[in-house]
């Protein structure tokens, strides 16, 4: 049986399909609850079922098709480093505050695509920032928490 | 109905929606313009926005940015063969060769008015067809609603193309698991929660709706490379935009069939604004005769009139499910019911009766969008296009954080940050294997709507579950959405009898 992108998929919502059953009978009832004709596991465990259902016959009658070109090809290590830096927003908002975290953020996210004149990097991402924050917290009066590291 | 025209135009015509309107159109021109980012990211981005500014605005501005995105589509369609929808990817076709010969301004300017005509014709159907079918729907019961949602689902999962219906269906069914997450609206117990008060309200749409459309298509963008070659060549030499006369009555009888045919498509749910475009596309070229029809696919006005009225049209008729039943059939239309529901309004019947300012105003505001798009964009599309030459490593970032800080300012929670990145990662992987997103999108917001009505209609009807066939509307509805279900088993069978050739065998939901 070959893996093409088919049966991942299914494979994945199969397990997904499972777990999500397993926890919709560890969701806790009132007393008297189950004498409802419909309580708050009952449509849960029903798409359980049926998720279960659609990706046995997903992975039974799926694509048959090698993987195709696969995912080598694709340019991965600016997507996983974006993603890095998202994370990393949303750490350094709490912290940092939106200013610095902001600007931090869009001037590493120019780095990782391509962008390396250091004046490109300030000229965008300061009086955009700026600007952005102007609007935020004056003319749309957005109070924005200054980062923890600033003690407030 | 005279009461509500004025209404209507009294909202629609006052100088801040007039303003939202030609906002909308703009801003939805450009994101649509840009590869990969579709309708539903460029209204996803939109929302933040529209919650500090009253309810028939936001709806407003957010038809608007539907309508430029639809238009903006097409646009890098026919300039640079790289549809920014997939609604627009028939325009393609031939729109693309007609600017390859040098008629990119004729292309464009065919692509306004087939689209301004579509609009035009389908806002007309949609002013006389949603009150009727608004006062029909007053008597609907949480039966009738819970069949007409189970049948929502399912057509959006059958007319997602050859292939991809078990698929649509799986995303349809993670869609409604995840809406069952937090706590249950009857009976107040927390579900699939693990303990964390960030998922106690369950997972918000807004946060939903980005991952999975907005970051995730800008991430796509980067992670596929899409092509961003030639593009800043043709925008300056677009020709002529001038249509003979010969030309206007070729075209005519094209845009007056697809324009009716691309409405009620539209009107179906599940079928939207692709599938409209590759029917009307198709219709018209069996249709064409003799040489007219060998033009096809080398650039035939006809072949690039007929998807642009029908895309347009089926883009008001997807209005119609979503303003009288509360039901959205595509995911562009379930992203504006999520909106509508943060502001405290719950499409569907009661609307037209609770809220006739809004429901009048998205209509005649969608025509006033169109004369917009015509008189406005259309001149204008040289210089929005060369907006499109902000390099790529500057634009992803941006797209970014405006997606990022649309949930956290909304929030305020940081959390939401970590989540939204850890949905998209998630969407990006599906979206790689192939699965559709809007379902999912779909699933999600109906979920919790349709647990209601299943939940009302078994207290009314002493727990048993005979009211999905008793009463007359729901066993239509029911029937119909069996139908809709088994047809494609059949299809192979059905084909084989007719002599018929499918040409929307490869179709993906908008």
């Amino acid at each position: 049986m070959t893996l093409s992108k088919e049966r991942i998929g299914a494979l994945f919502f199969l397990v997904v399909s499972i777990a999500y059953g397993y926890f919709a009978a560890e969701i806790k009832l009132y007393p008297g609850d189950e004498l409802d004709p419909m309580t708050a596991q009952t449509l849960p465990y029903v798409l359980s079922a049926m998720g279960i259902t659609f990706s046995l016959f997903l992975l039974i009658n799926g694509n048959h098709k090698e993987f195709g070109s696969g995912f080598a090809h694709l340019n991965w290590k600016p997507v996983i480093a974006l993603m890095l830096l998202t994370l990393f927003y949303g750490f350094s908002l709490d912290w940092l505050g939106f200013l610095i975290s902001t600007t931090v953020f869009l001037i590493a996210g120019f780095r990782i695509l391509g962008e390396k004149r250091i004046k490109v990097l300030l000229l965008v991402a300061v009086p955009f920032v700026f600007i952005f924050w102007f609007g935020l917290t004056q003319l749309l009066d957005i109070y924005l928490a200054p980062g923890r590291i600033f003690g407030s | 109905m005279l009461d509500g025209i004025i209404t209507g135009l009294q909202t629609a015509l006052l100088p801040t929606n007039l303003m939202m309107v030609v906002l909308g159109c703009f801003v939805g021109t450009f994101i649509g313009m840009l590869p990969g980012l579709g309708p539903v990211s460029a209204i996803a981005l939109m929302i933040p926005i529209t919650y500090g500014i009253d309810p028939a605005s936001g709806i407003i501005l957010m038809a608007g940015v539907y309508y430029g995105a639809i238009f903006g589509g097409s646009t890098s369609s026919i300039l640079i063969n790289a549809p920014g929808c997939s609604g627009t990817v028939v325009t393609a076709f031939d729109g693309y060769p007609l600017a390859a010969k040098g008629q990119a301004g004729k292309a464009l300017a065919l692509a306004a008015y087939a689209s301004f005509a579509g609009g035009t014709i389908s806002a007309i159907f949609l002013l006389l067809a949603a009150p009727t079918l608004a006062k029909v729907s007053l008597s609907f019961q949480s039966a009738d609603y819970f069949a007409l949602m189970v049948l929502g689902l399912s057509a959006v999962a059958a007319f997602s193309g050859k292939g991809q219906v078990v698929k649509a269906l799986i995303m349809t069914v993670f869609g409604l698991m995840l809406s069952t997450v937090g706590t249950d609206r009857a009976t107040g117990v927390e579900r699939f929660t693990f303990g964390s008060i960030d998922l106690l309200d369950g997972i918000s749409f807004l946060l939903l709706a980005m991952a999975t459309f907005a970051l995730a298509e800008a991430m796509m963008s980067v992670l596929e490379r899409v092509d961003e070659g030639a593009e800043t060549q043709d925008m300056t030499k677009l020709g002529s935009m001038k249509l003979s006369k010969e030309e206007i009555k070729e075209v005519a009888p094209t845009v007056a069939r697809s324009s009716v045919l691309g409405f009620l498509v539209g009107v179906l749910p599940g079928a939207g604004a692709t599938i409209a475009a590759f029917l009307a596309y198709g219709v018209d070229r069996n249709l064409a005769k003799g040489d007219k029809k060998d033009e096809f696919g080398t650039g035939s006005l006809r072949g690039l009139a007929a998807p642009e009225a029908a895309n347009n049209a089926a883009s008001s008729g997807s209005f119609v499910p979503l303003l009288t039943l509360g039901i959205p059939g595509s995911g562009t239309t379930a992203i504006m019911l999520g909106a509508l529901i943060s502001y405290g309004i719950q499409p569907g019947p009661r609307l037209f009766v609770d809220h006739p300012e809004v429901f009048w105003s998205v209509i005649i505001s969608m025509y006033v969008g169109n004369v917009v798009l015509l008189i406005l964009n259309l001149p204008l599309i040289p210089y929005i296009s060369r907006l499109l030459i902000i390099p790529k490593p500057i634009l992803v970032p941006m797209i970014l954080l405006f997606s990022i800080t649309g949930v956290y300012l909304v929030s305020f929670n940081s959390m939401d940050i970590l989540i939204m990145a850890g949905i998209c990662a998630l969407a990006i992987f599906l979206r790689l294997l192939t699965f559709p997103m809007a379902p999912l999108l779909l699933g999600f917001i109906l979920g919790g709507m349709m647990e209601d009505n299943l939940r009302r209609a078994l207290l009314i009807n002493d727990d048993s579950l005979s009211f999905l066939w008793e009463r007359p509307i729901t066993l239509t509805i029911m029937l119909i959405t069996l139908l809709i279900l088994v047809a494609p088993l059949f299809q192979k069978a059905i084909k084989r009898f007719f002599h018929i050739e499918s040409n929307a065998e490869s179709l993906t939901i908008d």
